[in-house]
């Protein structure tokens, strides 16, 4: 029961602020949103010691129970998601102080943590598939949160409709599986599974279609160019669903579903092919990007591509461990974004930021520490999530070394973006106009608190012969993957290499973009840049492609509808027109009426007896 | 054979009413011909009861008296209400209901 009650406090924050929010003074509505969340970590905590939690509502529909599970998978996720929803809860208090909609955005906030609380906790399909709409949704709103502007209320169009795609692949994924089990409950199905001596053929249809929808829901190529556009919504917001929580809900999805991918090496391997894709693609188009946000979300697409990498090859407990990672280092950069927008008033484009390492010196530390982290610099929280991975391509059994490779020069990559992002918005001289402020502590606290996560939490589960805390703690929720470990001096030899790999990287990154708008770039370069900020044009292609093509169809469907309309309309006309000339004979004089009668009445009699 | 000239009074008396309540233009006329046509039906009621030798036609014929004292309090009530608004006892002033 206390699931529910840690699903239903924010729902109940939700409904307090959605109805009541206007009420509320300034604060408030953000420090009750703020308790709620915070009361739902401590649950989640409580919960993680007494050792989980089930809980079943027998048919709910028919034949399928409303389920809810808290093991130790769900419970990491749910520690996540609260504890840095908390964090960002409370910055948001000071980022929207003033904002018209402050209580609205609350109800918003705390509504898509029920939902994502829903998604984690559930132990049946159709009930994670109810959070995996809710969070959608979360997102639409927020996305066009400030939707009085055209631009935002599109973004927001646009995410949900290319999500759509992937919820299309969920639904179609989840008839399929009632099909081939009868079931749809998650532990059920891993005991069909694990039990059955012969798997039915149609499984890898299923692993595919529960494929597409976390394609869609955590932007991996093909249907990654929702995320960018997402940005359009308030940066806790980008913070929080878009970087932190909801995207990676699609990896959680193959995570809880691993009992399924790992008797699936053909699925795997498509997973980890788009997984490394998608990092790349990200890594190469944050290259481009002139908006310190963008940077930030090709950024989010490329680590998201990383965790599909670690999914695919097997190694599910490490893409768990880069979700937690990146969502500490991930979260800092975005909101330490956030001050930096705050602090410029709105201003996003880098060029004409620089030097504010001067003028905000607190979220400079924020930035420097969330950008080494994403880069990988030695011990930092990234380093250790992202290195595991990059062996992980050659230890685990679906692995090989084209991942590898690719992995490690992505990694590069990621270095470099990072460091030009540090580079262009803290570093040199500022460009802008103006005189910067430093944010209020309600905004720079949780970003302590992020930092040190960033800085640390990939202490937790370090390479042999260290210790490794959340392998063994979350091995009973995940398949078992056979890995061969290298021996400990190969390995921290690997991991050396990707140290030097991350090292060259900033380098790289900062030779390359300290005094960059004085340099002059070989025209390759340029080129290259131009087509990173277009993100290779993808979006074109689909308007092309999709988009237009779809839109002149819906055109031309409209014109047969309106012929039609016409048609119907000119008919109706000639009715109106017998209608009025039959109307003459109301004249509205009794005796004609009276006359009437008598006429039919004598015909209606002259017509009895002539028959 | 004698029935026939109740019957031909009936007609008579039915044709007269009918007549009035076309071509009378004062309310108070118009339902005394409809009155009158309301008796023609019963008289000629009556002249089959007797020929028949039926009692269900005479029971009709009582039905049609109740009737018509009826019509004759909620007709007039209805005149004395439109006078009261028009001043007029014309038909052909009540002719707004009219497509």
């Amino acid at each position: 029961m206390l699931m529910l009650l840690a699903i239903g406090l924010p729902l109940l924050g939700f409904l307090v602020l959605g109805l009541f929010g206007r009420r509320f003074k300034e604060p408030a509505p953000g420090v009750l949103a703020s308790a709620l969340v915070g009361l739902s970590f401590l649950i989640s905590v409580y919960l993680l010691f007494v050792g989980g939690e089930r809980f079943a509502l027998a048919d709910w529909l028919p034949g399928i129970p409303f389920a809810l599970n808290f093991d130790h998978l769900s419970g990491y996720m749910a520690l996540i998601v609260t504890g840095i929803g908390f964090l960002i809860h409370v910055y948001a208090i000071g980022y929207m102080a003033g904002d018209e909609g402050f209580s609205r955005f609350f109800a918003y906030f705390n509504f898509f943590i029920a939902a994502m609380l829903t998604l984690v906790f559930a132990d049946s399909y159709p009930v994670m598939f109810i959070g995996w709409e809710g969070v959608g949704l979360a997102s639409f709103l927020l996305i066009g949160f400030w939707y009085t502007d055209w631009k935002n209320a599109d973004s927001a169009r646009k995410a949900f409709v290319v999500n759509r795609i992937g919820d299309l692949g969920f639904l179609l994924g989840m008839a399929a599986l009632y099909a081939f089990f009868g079931t749809l409950s998650i532990s059920g199905l891993k005991e069909a599974i694990e039990g059955s001596l012969v798997l039915p053929a149609g499984l890898g249809l299923v692993g595919l279609l529960l494929f597409v929808a976390a394609v869609g829901k955590s932007a991996q190529v093909p249907l990654m160019v929702w995320l960018p556009d997402a940005m359009a919504g308030p940066t806790p917001v980008s913070a929080l669903i878009h970087a932190a929580t909801m995207v990676t809900a699609g990896v959680y999805l193959l995570a809880r579903s691993s009992f399924l991918y790992v008797n699936l090496p053909d699925v795997s391997y498509w997973i980890a092919v788009i997984g490394v894709l998608t990092a790349l693609y990200g890594a190469l188009s944050a290259l481009g990007q002139w908006d310190i946000k963008k940077i930030i979300a090709y950024s989010t697409i490329s680590q998201l591509g990383y965790m599909f990498l670690a999914v695919g090859v097997g190694a599910y407990w490490i893409a768990l461990f880069h979700v937690m990672t990146h969502a500490f280092y991930k979260a800092l950069l975005f909101l330490a974004s956030g001050s930096v927008i705050h602090a410029l008033n709105g201003e996003q484009d880098v060029r004409k930021m620089g030097g504010l390492k001067k003028y905000l010196p607190r979220t400079h530390l924020h930035g420097l520490i969330g950008a080494l982290s994403l880069a990988g610099f030695p011990l930092m929280a990234g380093f250790w999530s992202k290195d595991a991975i990059i062996t992980a391509t050659l230890t685990y059994p679906f692995g090989g070394l084209g991942f590898y490779l690719v992995a490690l020069f992505t990694a590069f990559l990621t270095a470099i973006y990072a460091m030009r992002w540090y580079v262009l918005v803290f570093l040199g001289e500022f460009r802008g106009q103006g005189h910067p402020h430093e944010a209020p502590p309600v905004m720079t606290v949780p970003n302590d608190v992020l930092a040190f996560g960033a800085t640390f939490a990939g202490f937790l589960a370090l390479p042999e012969p260290f210790w490794n805390l959340i392998e063994p703690f979350l091995a009973p929720a995940l398949a078992e993957v056979e890995a061969h470990p290298f021996a400990p001096l190969v390995e921290w030899g690997l991991i050396l290499l990707s140290a030097v790999v991350a090292l060259v990287g900033l380098w790289a990154g900062y030779t390359l973009y300290a005094d960059y708008f004085k340099k002059k770039l070989p025209e390759w370069y340029r080129a290259f840049e131009r087509a990173a900020l277009e993100a290779f044009y993808v979006d074109k292609i689909y308007n092309a492609f999709l988009v237009n093509p779809a839109k002149e169809t819906a055109k031309l469907l409209g014109l047969t509808d309106r012929g039609l309309d016409a048609t119907y309309a000119a008919a109706a006309a000639e009715v109106g027109v017998l209608g009025r000339v039959l109307a003459r004979l109301q004249t509205g004089y009794a005796r004609f009426y009276a006359f009437l009668i008598l006429l039919f009445a004598g015909l209606f009699v002259l017509w009895g007896v002539v028959r | 054979m004698t029935y026939v000239y109740y019957l031909l009074l009936s007609a008579l008396l039915f044709a007269l009413g009918a007549y009035g309540a076309m071509r009378r233009r004062s309310v108070l006329l118009l339902l005394m011909s409809v009155e009158l046509m309301l008796n023609a039906a019963n008289l000629g009621l009556i002249t089959f009861a007797r020929a028949w030798g039926s009692l269900a036609a005479q029971g009709a014929a009582l039905l049609v008296v109740a009737l018509a004292a009826a019509e004759v309090a909620v007709g007039l009530a209805l005149v004395v209400a439109v006078f009261r608004v028009r001043e007029s006892t014309t038909v052909d002033d009540l002719s707004e209901l009219k497509g």
